[in-house]
């Protein structure tokens, strides 16, 4: 009875396991899709969409394997490795802005040049490949684009005596110490994890000191000091705690609304128009305004200046089979294609380096990103894409560093350059 | 004792799949690990050989002779305060107790929990604002203590570290699996002696676990407070300044910087730090070994007058 019942349970495992192995036509091309867009990214929903409609267009001849993976840190070190050794998936998404040209000039990916020339490059925004192509070379597509407006509690600046979003420096710190006076917090800082929001605001005081040219000098220019000594006055105004806090609480607090100003990229929006995020029916996005980076007195920018990054790179490996190359182009251009991506960026709230037409439903936080993306006067990238990645490894230790009175703002910045060069 | 040369083919073939296991998966990677440190290297681009000039940057980074300061502290903990801890526990519970099952259960639960939902649980319980350490405090009326515990220089590495500290089951569960196996007769003519509890733990327990379990478990300790990664990566990311950073999390951060050399270079750092560690345990053990031995051969002499 016993070896009947171990036979059964044997054989019943073995099934199990042959059942479980996905089963592929012979001839059918499989591209292997490590993503980052799962989740609950905010552009996962119409990702799945995508590749459910292109499998179904492409049944028994292409089928795109999504390998799923939710943290952005796992998935970095996931792909680094990949490349490293000479393993690059077929298709992977890119984030590490100061990386892009040494992937670019490995040669593991696949040249998509030809491709691009063939009318597909039409697609893109004007001058989206300039910064990113070798020797004239297109292999790695920069597709989501991000922005970084303020968004702003217009119901807590009205309760501080605010109404309207400060033009200067001087009036911002001013409705710091009123919103505070008020008892809310001004905004969101983080020095914990990676110090995203701290970044980002740190990249925002440096463009408004030292303009579109402060990355010239590296970070020899004196921006760089000065805005660290901004970034440290602006912890005096956030929440407690801010100096362990992540990215949850930064979210947290101005989900809860006790805080005035958030700070993030557009694939954020989506979470304003939560109905989990609303109280008494009222959306967050309802009582939000966008606004622009305020002019610092005697500094070089000009209250239009706008951070931005590429916060998305498409990349696809070098492939020995032909049909496969194909296949994996078609499904880049499957994505890619400005009806879908309109869609797309309507669901999300994400933007991309596409020529779309956005929806008449887009909403109005998108709508204004929009706005002031389309009135810069220029463009910088945030400072973890503008330095080498032992910049934005270096940044939640000087930050915190900073913000306890371990170093003043040259120790800041020394701090900072000096992980660049052991880098080197 | 000497082979005999027809015991050599058997023997040789037994351990020919562990030698060979051992060369693929250790021997190998860590000769690769000690030339890569060697190099400078992006894993992209072709690698640069550098010299010293990798551990020179590492004398030179102070978050690197933090980390190191870090895991030596932790190391010690483990194996002089977690380890003797567990072995209290151990002791107390190896006399069976009214509910010693429930507390053996209690200490050992923590094991089957993860390392990182641990460190997101203690994450919540330290929190500045909404942190049940900082509401209890505030609850009884000390919320000037209350603090961004791991935002502060002076309390970051200690919140880090204490909590760990009590997380002491596995070594107790070895502990008194070794226990249980000494002789009973011992402790009936110490209770006939008039030796108290205290002292046959003393004198009989710990003599007799000393060079087996005890020296494992603090081997065990603080191997496992060298590699600490996970926890203080979830916790605070060796922040504020670099303060909690450990060895293994800083290896971490210059591969993330696709630092490879220098990554490397801590690696082998933290062999060497493990080897020093393990050699000098070693040592203190062995030069009390020899009371071990004088003890045992009492017993074995009061055994044989009996």
């Amino acid at each position: 009875m016993k070896k009947t019942f171990a036979l059964l349970l044997t054989l019943v495992m073995v099934f199990g396991l042959v059942a479980s192995m996905p089963a592929y036509a012979d001839d059918e091309i499989i591209i292997n899709f490590p993503s980052i867009w799962v989740g609950t990214d905010s552009k996962a929903a119409y990702m799945s969409k995508m590749i459910e409609d292109f499998n179904a267009e492409n049944a028994g001849k292409i089928k795109v394997v999504v390998e799923e993976q939710t943290d952005y840190q796992a998935y970095r070190d996931k792909i680094r490795t990949t490349i490293t050794t000479g393993n690059a998936p077929d298709l992977c998404v890119l984030d590490t802005t100061f990386d892009i040209k040494a992937y670019a000039e490995s040669g593991k990916f696949m040249d998509l040049t030809p491709y691009l020339n063939e009318g597909w490059g039409e697609n893109f925004t004007d001058g989206a490949f300039d910064a990113w192509s070798v020797d004239g070379k297109v292999s790695i597509l920069p597709f989501e684009a991000a922005v970084f407006p303020l968004v702003y509690n217009v119901e807590i600046l009205k309760a501080a005596g605010w109404d309207h979003f400060p033009a200067t420096y001087d009036e911002f710190f001013q409705m710091c110490k009123d919103v505070k006076a008020a008892g809310f917090n001004a905004m969101g800082q983080m020095a914990g994890d990676n110090a995203w929001s701290s970044m980002l605001w740190y990249s925002l005081i440096v463009e408004a000191i030292g303009g579109k040219d402060v990355y010239a000098d590296g970070l020899d220019n004196p921006a760089f000091v000065e805005a660290a000594k901004v970034l440290k006055e602006m912890y005096n105004y956030t929440f407690d705690g801010a100096v362990s806090a992540t990215a949850s609480d930064v979210n947290g607090h101005f989900i809860a609304r006790d805080t005035a100003v958030y700070l993030n990229g557009p694939w954020w929006i989506a979470n304003l128009y939560k109905d989990d995020n609303a109280v008494d029916g009222v959306k967050l996005a309802d009582v939000c305004d966008v606004a622009t980076n305020p002019v610092y007195e005697g500094g070089k920018g000009d209250g239009k200046g706008l951070v931005t990054t590429v916060q998305g790179f498409l990349a696809a490996a070098k492939q020995d089979d032909p049909a496969k190359e194909a296949a994996v182009v078609k499904f880049l251009q499957y994505i890619s294609d400005p009806e879908r991506v309109s869609e797309w960026a309507l669901s999300s709230g994400a933007m991309f380096f596409i020529k779309y037409t956005p929806s008449p439903e887009t909403s109005l936080i998108s709508q204004k990103f929009t706005e002031i993306s389309n009135n810069a006067s220029y463009t910088i990238l945030h400072v973890n894409g503008a330095f080498p990645t032992a910049f934005s490894t270096e940044f939640p230790a000087a930050v915190s560093a900073l913000v306890l009175n371990q170093i003043d703002e040259e120790g800041f910045v020394d701090q900072l350059q000096t992980a660049i060069e052991l880098a080197e | 004792m000497k082979l005999e040369r027809s015991d050599r083919g058997p023997l040789i073939a037994f351990l020919l799949p562990a030698i060979v296991v051992m060369v693929i998966f250790f021997i190998i990677p860590v000769i690769y690990v000690v030339v890569v440190s060697f190099l400078k290297w992006n894993g992209i681009s072709a690698p640069i050989a550098r010299g010293f000039k990798n551990y020179l940057l590492l004398y030179k980074d102070k978050a690197f002779t933090r980390s190191v300061i870090n895991n030596v502290i932790w190391a010690l903990v483990a194996g002089f305060i977690q380890v003797p801890l567990a072995m209290v526990m151990a002791i107390i519970l190896s006399r069976k107790p009214k509910g010693w099952k429930f507390f053996r259960t209690v200490y050992f639960f923590p094991q089957v929990i993860s390392g990182i939902a641990l460190a997101t649980l203690w994450r919540a319980i330290y929190s500045a604002d909404t942190g049940l350490l900082n509401g209890l405090l505030r609850a009884v009326g000390l919320g000037h203590l209350a603090r961004d515990w791991l935002g502060t220089i002076e309390t970051a590495f200690p919140a880090v570290l204490i909590y760990w500290v009590f997380y002491i089951g596995y070594y107790m569960v070895i502990m008194m699996a070794d226990i249980t196996t000494i002789d009973s007769s011992y402790y009936e003519a110490a209770v006939i002696d008039g030796a108290t509890d205290f002292q046959q733990a003393i004198y009989i327990t710990i003599p007799l676990i000393k060079n087996t379990s005890l020296l494992t478990c603090i081997t065990l300790a603080s191997v496992m407070g060298l590699r600490q990664f996970e926890q203080v990566y979830m916790l605070t990311n060796g922040q504020p300044a670099n303060t909690t950073s450990t060895i293994v999390l800083y290896m971490y951060k210059k591969m993330q910087d696709t630092n490879y050399g220098v990554a490397s270079a801590s690696a082998v750092v933290l062999i060497i730090v493990g080897v020093i560690f393990i050699v000098c345990i070693r040592k203190l053990f062995e030069g009390r070994s020899e009371q071990a031995k004088q003890l045992r051969a009492l017993k074995k002499a009061r055994r044989a007058v009996k």
